[in-house]
C-alpha cells in the first residue's frame, strides 16, 4: 500500500459531491468534494505507480479542469480503469445539471 | 436480459430495493469513514467501510436496508462496519418502541468476521445478534442472501437468527467455508476444489429443503421486492433457533462415522420426527473426564468432582443461586469433531434448551438467576456434515438463548479461563454482559485459527504475525484483547491451570461483583463501548460512527 | 550396380511391427503393455508426433513416454502443435527426446525458455498451425505419430467425434508415408457412432488407463467481462463491424471478444445490425456465442475444435455447426485454419505487447510461448481475391490494380492487468530472439498485417495511414499513458480525427456511461445455459449457483 498527493491548478468549480466506484479487486472509489483548490490524495495497493497515476491524472485534468478535493481508494486498478472511473466522476457531475 | 439484483453493486442493491425516490443513504461515503484498522496493514480501506445504510420505503412501508458490500474485503464485518450495522438496527427499535412502525431489511453479502479486524468482527456481529433479537419481538428482521459472496462465518450465525431468510440460487449459506474445512479438517473431509459438491451441499435449494434459508427467489429486482414486502406483510417467521428438540431428535439418529450425502439428508430431514429432549445437571462421578481449563474451573466454582453430563460435552449446574454452564472437551465423543471442546451441532443446541429452560423457569420471578459461562471453547466444529446439517443453526440457537435471557433481566457473565474463539465463542460467551478473563499467556482469543487466516487473506503466517503487532484486534492473547475494551475485569494473579482454593474464592468474589454490577442497568451490551479503555481507544471509532447514525437518523 | 530399394521406410516399418508381434492381437495392444510397445516401435531419432492439440492431449501416450528406457529410445525429434503437458518437457530432462517443433506452449511458455537456455531442448522452428501441418508431409514427415481417439471398433476404425482437431491430419501425414500410427483409445466398443479415421491407417491401438485430458480451453464465464472491455467492445461493434460491413470472421481466445459475441443481441440490435454482421463464423464453440445464435444472428460456425459441454447444444443446433449424421460436431484443425486465414474476412485478437510500429506478440521475457493459429488469421493472405464489402472496404482507391485486405484487429487494454504497459518502444521478443537464438524475432502479428487497433482510447486505423510516421502517431493517440501514449501529440490527434484514421469513442457515438455490464446479453454462466433452454452444460468449475 502506498500513499500519494497530488496538487493541480485546475479551473472548472464544481457545485456537489460525487462518489463512484467500490474498493473492489482490480478496481477503484473515487471521492470528489467542491473545494477552493485541487488536490488529490490517493490510497493505493499497488506501490511503485506514482509516475503512472501522475501521467492519467494529468491526461484527465488537460481534458476536464475540475476544480476539487479527490480522494481515491484505489485496489489495483489499470490506468483505463482509473480513467473510466474519473470519466464517470465527471459524468455524474454533469448529470443533473 | 432481466433486471440482475445480484449483478448490482451493494449501493445499488439498497437504492433497488426502496421505491423510486425515497432512498435516503445515511453516513455515506462523503463522510469518509474508513475503518482505522486497515491502513496499518498496508490494506485500501473503502469510504463506507462496506456498508450502506438507507432509509426508504418499500410500497409505502418504512423500510430501513442494510447493505452488506460483498466486492469490498469480501462483505467482512469490522468494527466500523459492524457499528453502523448495530446503531441502524438500535435505531429502528428505539423507533418501533415508540410506535413507529420501520421494517429492517439486511442483504447479506458477506464471509462473517472481517479477519483483518478478527476481535472486532466477532463483537459486532454478537451486537448485531442482540439487536436483531430484540427487534424480533416487534417486526420481521428480513435477511436476503442475493449471491456471489453468500453468507458465511458470523454472519451466517445472524442469518439463522434473522426472522426471514429470503435467497436466490446464485447463493451459499456455511459457517465454514470449504476452504477453512479442508485447512482445518483435510481435503477429504471437504473437497473445496469440487465445485458440484460445494453448490450441492451450501447452495440455496438444499438449503430451503432442509430449513437453511426460506424462500429461493428468481433474481430479478421485482420478483425479491416483492418477496420482501409479502413477508414482512405476513409477518414470516422462521423460529429458526428455537428448534432445538427437532435437532436434537435428528442427531439421535444420524451415525457420524458414516458418509451423509445431500440427498440422504434431505430424507432424514423431511421424515424427522421431533422428541423432547431433557439436560440434567452433571453430577460427580469417580471417572475424571478430558482434561480442559474449562472442564477444571467449572469442577471448582460447583464443587463437582468429575463431573459427569448425559451430554458429555455440555456441563451444566446450579450453585448458590447461580447456574454455570461450560463446553468441554469429550476424546471419545460420538461427533468426532468436538473432541478437543470445539463447540458443534449438539453443544449448542443443548446449551439453548439448558438456557431457555432457566428463562422459562424465571419468568414470573423479579429477581432472574444469574448465568456464568465457563468459556473454553478452541473454536466451532469443522466438518462436513456439520455445514450439511448447518453448524449455524446450532450456534445461534446458543447466542439467541443466551441474549433473550440477558434481555429478559438475567445477569449473564463471562468467565474465561481458557480458549475463547470464533463462531464457538459467539455461540458461548459474546451474548454475555460482563466478561472477566484470567491473564494468562494460555488463553487464545481469536476468529480463527492462523492457518486458516493466512490462507483465506491470503497472506503467510509471518505477514499476519507482523499484523497484529500493528492492530490488537489481530492479535491471539488475551492482553492486546484487554486493549479493545470489551473486560469487564482482567484478572491478573491466577493462572488458568492452577484453581487452588484462593484462586476460585477470587473468581467467586469477582463473579458476584458483576452480577451485582448488571443491577438496575441496560440489558443490552453497551457496556463494551462505555468502559474506560473503550471510550479512550478500544471502541473510539465504533462510538463515533453510533453519533453519527444517530445525528442523522432523523433528517 | 544394385537397384535402389524403393521401399525402404516400408520394409523398416513392417520390421518393426514384426517385433512387436507379441504384444499384439491384431492391431490392439494391452493397456500394461504401453510401454513396451513405444520402446519397440520407436527407434531413437525418430521424428515423432504426439499429439498434443488445444483442447486434447494424448496424456496416455505421453505419460508412457516418460517410462521409456532412454538407452532404448532416445534423441527424439518431437513435433507438437501444443506443448501443454508437463510430461511434454519430462522427455527431454529424461534425455527421450532432443528436439522440439511446435506450434503454441501456453502453459508451459516458462520452462520451455529455461530448456531452451539451458540446452535441454533444442528447437527446430516455432511455427503457425498451418505451417506445421504442412511440414508433416513436406520436410517434417513423421517415423511414429501418437494419437487420442474417443472410441475404437474391433477393426480399429477410430471416432474422435467433437474433438476430432488435428487428429487425422497427424495420422494421414503417418499413414501414407510408411510412418507407424499408434492410437490411444477411452474405449473400445462394437458399433461406432461414425467413422472419423479407417482403420486402414491405424497401425496399433492400446487402450487407455483412464479417458484423454480435455480442457475447456474456450469458456469465458461472463461473470468475469469487465466495463472496460464492454466499452471496447462497443466501439468496435461501431466503428470496424458495422463500418465494413463485416460478415465472415474469427474470434481469438479472450474476453474481449466474449464481450462482444454477448453484445450483438443488445447493442447490436439496437444497432439495426442483425443480418448485416457477423453471420458466418470460424470458431471455437464458445458458450458466449449461444445468445447471438439463439437470437438469430449467425448462419453457421465452423469449428477448430469441440469445447466441453457444448455437445448437446450443437447436437441440437446442426443447421448453425457441423454435425455428422450421428448428431456429434466434427472439428478440424487443418481446415479451420485454413478457413480462418482464407475464408473470413477478418480476424479480432489480443496480445500482451504492441510496439511502436505496430507489431505484436505474446512472447515475453521468460516465457516463450509461440502463437498457435493467431499468426494465420492474423496475416493478410494476398493471394485472396474476395469481393465481400468488408475485404473491399480495405481497397486504396488509388491504384488501379489494388486489391482488398483482410481486417486484422488488435484489442488491447493499454496497461494489463498487472499494470504493465502493452504499448512498448520494443517488443520483449526482440531480446527472447536473442537468448533462444532463434532465426526470427517471435512475433506474433506483424505491423503490415494489422489493419486496427483498439483500445479502451479508441481506435487506430492503421490500414489508411500512407506513412510509417503517421501508422506510429495513430498508435501513439490510443496508447494512453503508456510511454508510447505520452509521446502523443494533443495537435496532432486532432488531426487524425479529421482524417478518420483515428476515432474516439464520442467520434463513433459510444457514451461510456452506457458500458455496463447490464448491456451484456448474458451475465453469468447460469444466463448462457438459459438461453441454451438448458442444452448447454457448463464444466464444474464455472458452477456459481445451486
Amino acid at each position: 500500500m502506498e500513499k500519494l498527493h497530488f496538487t493541480y491548478q485546475n479551473t472548472k468549480t464544481i457545485e456537489k459531491f460525487v462518489h463512484v466506484g467500490v474498493v473492489a479487486s482490480g478496481d477503484l472509489e473515487v471521492l470528489l468534494y467542491p473545494a477552493d483548490e485541487t488536490t488529490v490524495d490517493i490510497v493505493t495497493g499497488s506501490d511503485g505507480f506514482k509516475e503512472v497515476w501522475k501521467n492519467v491524472l494529468n491526461r484527465f485534468f488537460d481534458r476536464y479542469s475540475l476544480k476539487g478535493k479527490f480522494i481515491i481508494h484505489d485496489f489495483g486498478a489499470t490506468p483505463g480503469v482509473v480513467n473510466l472511473r474519473l470519466t464517470q466522476a465527471m459524468e455524474a457531475l454533469n448529470d443533473e445539471e | 436480459m432481466k433486471n440482475s439484483f445480484v449483478e448490482l453493486k451493494g449501493r445499488q442493491r439498497a437504492f433497488a430495493l426502496v421505491d423510486e425516490g425515497t432512498g435516503r443513504e445515511l453516513v455515506g461515503p462523503e463522510y469518509d469513514m474508513i475503518s482505522p484498522h486497515l491502513e496499518p496493514q498496508k490494506i485500501v480501506p473503502e469510504s463506507d467501510d462496506g456498508i450502506i445504510l438507507l432509509k426508504g420505503k418499500l410500497d409505502g412501508k418504512n423500510v430501513v436496508v442494510i447493505s452488506i458490500e460483498g466486492k469490498f474485503q469480501g462483505g467482512g464485518i469490522g468494527e466500523v462496519s459492524g457499528a453502523k450495522i448495530v446503531a441502524a438496527l438500535e435505531k429502528t427499535l428505539e423507533d418501533n418502541k415508540k410506535g413507529i412502525k420501520e421494517y429492517p431489511i439486511i442483504i447479506l453479502d458477506t464471509g462473517g468476521v472481517r479477519l483483518q479486524e478478527a476481535n472486532y468482527g466477532l463483537l459486532s456481529i454478537s451486537e448485531i445478534q442482540n439487536v436483531v433479537i430484540a427487534l424480533k419481538k416487534y417486526v420481521p428482521v428480513i435477511g436476503l442472501v442475493p449471491g456471489r459472496v453468500g453468507s458465511f462465518g458470523g454472519m451466517s450465525i445472524t442469518s439463522a437468527i434473522l426472522s426471514y431468510l429470503i435467497t436466490t440460487k446464485k447463493a451459499r449459506i456455511a459457517l465454514n467455508g470449504p476452504e477453512v474445512i479442508e485447512q482445518e479438517a483435510g481435503v477429504r473431509e471437504f473437497d473445496s476444489s469440487d465445485k458440484d459438491l460445494i453448490w450441492d451441499t451450501l447452495g440455496t435449494r438444499q438449503r430451503v429443503a432442509t430449513g437453511i434459508a426460506d424462500e429461493v427467489v428468481n433474481d430479478d429486482i421485482k420478483a425479491i421486492k416483492e418477496a420482501i414486502s409479502k413477508a414482512i406483510d405476513e409477518k414470516k417467521d422462521a423460529h429458526r433457533t428455537e428448534k432445538a428438540d427437532f435437532y436434537l431428535s435428528l442427531l439421535d439418529h444420524i451415525d457420524f462415522d458414516k458418509p451423509l450425502n445431500t440427498e440422504e439428508y434431505r430424507k432424514l430431514y423431511a421424515e424427522n420426527k421431533t422428541e423432547e429432549h431433557q439436560v440434567p445437571e452433571a453430577v460427580s462421578s469417580d471417572k475424571p473426564g478430558t482434561k480442559s481449563r474449562g472442564r477444571l474451573w467449572f469442577e471448582k466454582l460447583t464443587g463437582i468432582e468429575n463431573a459427569k453430563s448425559e451430554y458429555p460435552t455440555v456441563l451444566h449446574a446450579e450453585k448458590d443461586g447461580k447456574e454455570y454452564i461450560a463446553i468441554v472437551p469429550d476424546e471419545n465423543n460420538k461427533f468426532p469433531r468436538v473432541r478437543h471442546g470445539e463447540v458443534g451441532l449438539q453443544e449448542g443446541f443443548v446449551v439453548s434448551k439448558i438456557v431457555n429452560q432457566i428463562i422459562e423457569e424465571d419468568k414470573d420471578k423479579e429477581v432472574k438467576r444469574p448465568i456464568v459461562l465457563v468459556v473454553d471453547v478452541p473454536s466451532q466444529a469443522y466438518g462436513y456434515k456439520e455445514e450439511l446439517i448447518g453448524i449455524h443453526i446450532s450456534l445461534a440457537s446458543a447466542a439467541a438463548a443466551y441474549a433473550k435471557a440477558r434481555q429478559a433481566g438475567h445477569p449473564v457473565i463471562d468467565f474465561i479461563p481458557g480458549d475463547a474463539v470464533s463462531g464457538g465463542f459467539l455461540a458461548h460467551g459474546l451474548q454475555s454482559n460482563r466478561i472477566i478473563a484470567l491473564a494468562d499467556k494460555s488463553i487464545t482469543i481469536q476468529a480463527m485459527s492462523k492457518a486458516s487466516a493466512a490462507r483465506i487473506t491470503q497472506r503467510t503466517i509471518a505477514e499476519l504475525e507482523e499484523a497484529t503487532k500493528h492492530v490488537p484486534a489481530m492479535a491471539y492473547d488475551i492482553f492486546n484483547y484487554e486493549k479493545l475494551g470489551a473486560l469487564y475485569k482482567l484478572v491478573h494473579d491466577v493462572s488458568s491451570w492452577d484453581a487452588n482454593d484462593d484462586a476460585v474464592n477470587e473468581i467467586q468474589k469477582l463473579i458476584d461483583e458483576a452480577i451485582e454490577s448488571t443491577k438496575g442497568k441496560p440489558t443490552d451490551l453497551h457496556f463494551r463501548y462505555e468502559t474506560p479503555i473503550a471510550v479512550e481507544s478500544g471502541r473510539k471509532a465504533t462510538n463515533e460512527m453510533r453519533k453519527m447514525v444517530f445525528e442523522q437518523w432523523n433528517k | 550396380m544394385t537397384e535402389r530399394n524403393w521401399h525402404s521406410h516400408r520394409d523398416a516399418k513392417n520390421a518393426r511391427l514384426s517385433s512387436a508381434l507379441s504384444l499384439l492381437d491384431g492391431k490392439f495392444a494391452k493397456t500394461k503393455d504401453v510401454v513396451k510397445v513405444l520402446e519397440t516401435l520407436i527407434k531413437p531419432g525418430d521424428k515423432v508426433v504426439l499429439e498434443g492439440d488445444n483442447q486434447k492431449q494424448a496424456s496416455f501416450l505421453s505419460a508412457a513416454l516418460t517410462k521409456v528406457d532412454p538407452e532404448k529410445v532416445h534423441d527424439l525429434h518431437m513435433i507438437m502443435s501444443s506443448i501443454s503437458r508437463p510430461e511434454h518437457l519430462d522427455i527431454f530432462d529424461l534425455g527421450v527426446a532432443s528436439k522440439m517443433d511446435f506450434s503454441f506452449a501456453g502453459p508451459q511458455s516458462t520452462r520451455v525458455s529455461q530448456m531452451i537456455a539451458d540446452g535441454t531442448m533444442k528447437v527446430g522452428d516455432i511455427h503457425t498451425y498451418l505451417e506445421l501441418f504442412g511440414r508433416l508431409f513436406i520436410d517434417l514427415i513423421p517415423n511414429v505419430v501418437l494419437v487420442a481417439a474417443d472410441k475404437v471398433d474391433r477393426e480399429g476404425n477410430l471416432y474422435t467425434g467433437f474433438n476430432t482437431e488435428e487428429t487425422p491430419t497427424i495420422v494421414e501425414a503417418a499413414a501414407f508415408h510408411d510412418g507407424i500410427v499408434i492410437v490411444q483409445a477411452n474405449e473400445v466398443v462394437d458399433k461406432l457412432p461414425r467413422i472419423d479415421i479407417p482403420s486402414g491407417w491405424v497401425d496399433v491401438v492400446i487402450p487407455a488407463d483412464k479417458p484423454y485430458q480435455l480442457e475447456p480451453l474456450f469458456t469465458r464465464d461472463p461473470q468475469a467481462i469487465t466495463e472496460l472491455q464492454i466499452l471496447m467492445g462497443m466501439m468496435a461493434i461501431r466503428g470496424i463491424y458495422e463500418k465494413h460491413h463485416v460478415q465472415t470472421l474469427n474470434h481469438g481466445v479472450g474476453f474481449n471478444t466474449s464481450a462482444i459475441e454477448l453484445l450483438l443481441p443488445t447493442y447490436g440490435e439496437q444497432l439495426g445490425l442483425k443480418g448485416k454482421i457477423c453471420r458466418n463464423w470460424e470458431l471455437n464453440p464458445t458458450p458466449t456465442l449461444i445468445p447471438a445464435i439463439e437470437s438469430g444472428w449467425v448462419d453457421s460456425i465452423h469449428s477448430f475444435g469441440g469445447e466441453v459441454g457444448m455437445e448437446k447444444y450443437i447436437a441440437a443446433r446442426p443447421d448453425i455447426f457441423f454435425v455428422g449424421k450421428d448428431g456429434t460436431m466434427r472439428s478440424n484443425r487443418a481446415l479451420g485454419q485454413v478457413a480462418g486465414q482464407y475464408a473470413c474476412d477478418m480476424f479480432v485478437g489480443s496480445t500482451l505487447q504492441i510496439d511502436q510500429w505496430g507489431n505484436s506478440s505474446t512472447v515475453t521475457h521468460g516465457r516463450l510461448s509461440g502463437f498457435g493459429g493467431a499468426p494465420n488469421m492474423g496475416s493478410n493472405p494476398t493471394g485472396r481475391r474476395h469481393s465481400t464489402p468488408a475485404w473491399q472496404s480495405l481497397k486504396p482507391d488509388d491504384d488501379p490494380l489494388a486489391k482488398g485486405q483482410k481486417l486484422v484487429v488488435q484489442m488491447v487494454q493499454t496497461f494489463g492487468s498487472n499494470k504493465k504497459p502493452v504499448f512498448v518502444d520494443h517488443l520483449d521478443a526482440e531480446e527472447v530472439r536473442k537468448e533462444a537464438k532463434l532465426a526470427n524475432v517471435p512475433i506474433m502479428i506483424y505491423s503490415e498485417d494489422t489493419t486496427h487497433i483498439v483500445t479502451e482510447e479508441g481506435i487506430a486505423y492503421l490500414y489508411k495511414t500512407d506513412s510509417m510516421e503517421e501508422r506510429k502517431a495513430a498508435i501513439e493517440a490510443i496508447a494512453g499513458v503508456t510511454p508510447v501514449g505520452l509521446r502523443s501529440d494533443p495537435k496532432e490527434v486532432k488531426k487524425l480525427r479529421e482524417k478518420g484514421i483515428v476515432a474516439l469513442p464520442e467520434d463513433l457515438g459510444v457514451r461510456r456511461q452506457n458500458a455496463k455490464r447490464s448491456l451484456l446479453a448474458a451475465q453469468t454462466m447460469d444466463d448462457i445455459v438459459e438461453w441454451s433452454h438448458g442444452l448447454y452444460n457448463p464444466p464444474a468449475k464455472f458452477r456459481s449457483w445451486s
